[in-house]
């Protein structure tokens, strides 16, 4: 049981505090509800170069990074289709540090020409680093836009193109943050060994006073249902052929998400998974089959992608993968495989838990999603899962029209 | 009114508390360590076998370490991994140059059960012939899509340069996957896992009584006599590129043969390196990232073997970077070795180490990682202590002069790839 306190600043932030005696640390989580489904099609990969900039100091303070080690603490933050999240690891000791550091950045930041231009050079890095310079590395760059029609979750995080990152501007830059960085629009999380009578006058200290804003509407359009079997192939210089099976699912917040969490690790997760034992183990037709659910806010991907084994067609393979999951249509999951995967998810819970920083995000997305004690609740969700409610998925989702093929042939 | 133009006052981390595990000696060579006050129901057992890379051939090694749990007489691969889904655990290997790691997960009323299922089950490994020519095949398909990447080619390269004649210098070749018997990973089996463990480390509240089974059930597995290890490395200095010319990054790798933990200079360079190229604010990153916008990322470290040890720098940088970058690293080395510190620099790496030293120690699972890496080499938790002290200490001159006497770009292997 994670032990919280929720309350909101006047000006709109969410504050959440849990508080843990047993560690000398302390981690200061900050969520925004902003990610690459909130972009503009023609500038995309903003949220996330946006990202980058939160480092290069705020409105009164010139080096954020320099300050938080100065006080032995260390940060860093990611961004996704849905948030973005930044966090600080602390001695409780200087907390303070933290609290100012990051109230400093959400009152302003210092917007200096070097920062962008430098930024835009890194991120394009890592944009060739993780999509370009490794075999199979551009799939999702190929597979969203399959999949997703309407819906921006069409493009990556990284954006759809290094152009667009190029050409963003100081005043895309400012705009960005004036709407979207403001404290109604965000989840603060401060877990660890604080200390309990001083510490929301802490926070009001130094994010009580930054102007509230709008938390801004979020209109994106939706993705028609899907009507009809999508197929791409690619040419690649990569060692094997390969596939990815996207079906659509249900968002985070509804019960897709758990079933489909269940599902995947039933189908793909390891060797004694269903797919892994037809197609790989007995049949042959792949060297490595895996799947997994997105978990996106709004409607997710159920992923099933591998290798096919040399001298194996992708119609080969094909024929034998709809029969397997015509299978899993009529049969579910057995019901002690779903007693396994019930333990390793309560297992992976546990370990979970464990870390200060997971607790900390965990908490923070939970609230999100609407209530931060979704973290507790979470575990029960799992456990009333039956192998009549994965036949009911399996139908659901494992359906022809609603599945999108990307194929990535070896050109060589 | 609040001043927001001046950082809180911040206080400096004096000492740490280092919690050591219970030590209980399963014979004279091969010690159970127990980490038991753990405040929640998780539990990790670590099994560590000789059995690294340098006993065998690289794909002899790495095809039995991952085949451990492939079957035994009596169970089928996937009714062993079965039974593991049952008990809710999960298990990790780990496979270098000096060892084998195997790590199980579970809560801890299951540790025992899951201990026994997959020590049983690799002890009596039968290496079915299906088993291994799926292993074979899954494993040269991913050793051909790591040869696709430049990292993976750079690494290679200064592991040569790194290893240059020594036990551990063997490189794997595609052609190696053709050419394995089964009678090879058996003879392995009976040398280095039956007989090879030499470390247990448990964390979890788990009963004595449990841990006393642990104990009893490992005894016939254990090594009998103590472990040595390679200690005369060498590299070869110099530059080396390899060319890959669809590449749009390349990846650099630069280092030479250093030391471990038992070394007089070990906290001093550690403290360097932290400030080159160890944390978020470190020059290379500062200069190479934040100023240029060459990479996404660049780092340096120290890698310890059991005798000896080598200092490196990685980093992937846009190919049209490449010399650049290159020119950049020597730089910042050459600055290390002529110009002292400047002061609030050395403060702000003594109080992040400090802070980085106190997040290592936090929790069980952590004061156990910190007492292996130290038990490594014969070493105990005043190790820590005594590197604190150093870090309060030390002054910018001394790191100078580690810095002359250890980082010469003469002595460097310099690898590219892209």
């Amino acid at each position: 049981m994670v032990e919280f306190q929720r309350y909101k600043l006047s000006n709109g932030l969410t504050v959440i505090l849990h508080q843990d005696k047993t560690t000398p640390m302390v981690v200061v989580n900050t969520l925004y509800d902003v990610g690459a489904r909130d972009e503009n099609e023609q500038k995309t990969g903003f949220a996330h170069l946006f990202e980058h900039l939160m480092f290069g100091g705020s409105i009164n303070i010139l080096e954020f990074d320099k300050e938080l080690q100065k006080a032995g603490g260390e940060s860093n933050a990611f961004t996704s289709n849905d948030i973005t999240n930044y966090y600080e690891i602390i001695p409780a000791q200087n907390i303070e540090t933290a609290l100012w550091l990051e109230s400093d950045r959400m009152l302003s930041l210092a917007f200096t020409d070097k920062s962008l231009e430098v930024q835009r050079n890194v991120v394009i890095e890592e944009f060739k680093q993780r999509y370009l310079n490794q075999p199979y590395g551009d799939v999702w760059l190929e597979l969203r836009p399959l999949v997703y029609e309407k819906h921006p979750y069409k493009w990556a995080t990284i954006g759809k193109d290094i152009s667009h990152i190029e050409n963003a501007t100081m005043s895309d830059v400012k705009s960005f943050f004036k709407k979207y960085y403001n404290p109604s629009n965000a989840i603060l999380c401060i877990s660890g060994n604080f200390d309990k009578s001083i510490i929301r006058e802490q926070v009001e200290t130094y994010f009580g006073g930054i102007p509230g804003g709008l938390k801004p509407a979020r209109i994106n359009p939706q993705e028609p249902k899907q009507e009809e079997f999508k197929c791409k192939s690619i040419d690649r210089d990569v060692p094997a052929n390969a596939f990815y099976y996207a079906f659509k699912m249900g968002p985070r917040k509804s019960s897709d998400y758990y079933l489909g969490d269940i599902m995947s690790d039933a189908v793909g997760k390891d060797s004694s998974s269903i797919l892994n034992i037809a197609l790989k183990k007995e049949l042959e037709l792949v060297t490595e089959i895996s799947a997994f659910i997105t978990g996106s806010l709004d409607d997710g991907l159920f992923i099933i992608s591998g290798k096919l084994s040399e001298g194996i067609s992708f119609d080969e393979l094909d024929k034998q993968f709809w029969i397997e999951l015509d299978t899993i249509k009529q049969t579910g999951v057995d019901a002690e495989k779903l007693i396994g995967i019930k333990n390793k998810i309560s297992t992976a819970k546990a370990f979970q838990e464990q870390g200060l920083l997971n607790r900390s995000i965990n908490l923070s997305f939970f609230e999100l999603l609407g209530d931060a004690n979704g973290i507790n609740e979470e575990p029960l969700i799992y456990q009333k899962i039956e192998t009549n409610d994965l036949i009911v998925f399996a139908k659901n989702t494992f359906v022809k029209t609603n599945c999108s093929l990307l194929k990535v042939c070896n050109n060589a | 009114m609040l001043d927001r133009n001046t950082a809180p006052a911040t206080q400096k981390i004096q000492k740490i508390n280092f919690v050591e595990p219970q030590v209980l000696w399963i014979n004279d060579s091969v010690k159970l360590l127990w980490m038991k006050d753990v405040p929640n129901e998780t539990s990790r057992i670590d099994l560590y076998f000789n059995a690294g890379l340098r006993q065998d051939r690289n794909v002899i090694v790495s095809l039995c370490s991952s085949l451990l749990l492939s079957g035994t007489k009596q169970k089928s691969s996937t009714q062993i991994h079965e039974q593991i889904d049952q008990l809710g655990a999960y298990f990790d290997i780990g496979l270098s140059h000096e060892g084998l790691l195997i790590s199980i997960f579970a809560l801890k009323k299951n540790l025992l059960k899951a201990f026994c299922l997959i020590f049983d089950s690799i002890q009596d490994a039968t290496f079915p012939d299906k088993e291994i020519a799926e292993k074979v095949t899954e494993k040269r398909e991913r050793f051909k899509i790591s040869s696709a990447k430049v990292g993976f080619t750079a690494q290679r390269k200064f592991q040569e340069k790194i290893f240059f004649n020594t036990p551990y210098d063997e490189l794997t070749q595609i052609s190696d996957f053709d050419n394995i018997s089964k009678k090879e990973i058996v003879d392995f089996h009976d040398k280095w896992i039956k007989k090879g463990l030499y470390k247990i480390a448990v964390v979890g509240s788990i009963d004595s009584k449990e841990l006393e089974t642990i104990r009893f059930r490992c005894q016939s597995n254990c090594i009998t006599s103590p472990i040595t290890y390679f200690k005369d490395f060498c590299n070869s200095p110099g530059a080396f590129h390899v060319e890959k010319k669809s590449a749009v990054q390349s990846a650099i790798r630069v280092g030479k043969t250093l030391f471990n933990k038992t070394h007089d200079d070990f906290f001093d360079f550690s403290i360097l390196n932290t400030i080159l190229g160890d944390y978020f604010g470190s020059r290379l990153m500062k200069n190479i990232r934040e100023d240029k916008g060459y990479t996404y990322g660049i780092g340096s470290a120290i890698a310890e073997t059991g005798g000896s040890g080598y200092f490196i720098i990685g980093s992937e940088v846009g190919t049209k970077h490449r010399e650049a970058s290159l020119n950049e690293i020597k730089k910042e080395i050459e600055l290390l070795n002529s110009l002292s510190i400047g002061k609030s620099e050395l403060e702000l790496v003594k109080n992040y180490l400090l802070g980085q030293m106190l997040k290592a120690a936090d929790g069980p699972y952590a004061m156990m990682d910190l007492f292996l890496s130290v038990d490594a080499y014969s070493l105990d938790m005043e190790f820590y202590n005594r590197y604190i002290e150093r870090i309060h200490q030390i002054q910018s001159d001394e790191l100078k002069s580690i810095s002359k006497k250890h980082l010469q770009w003469d002595s460097m292997s310099i690898v590219s790839a892209g």
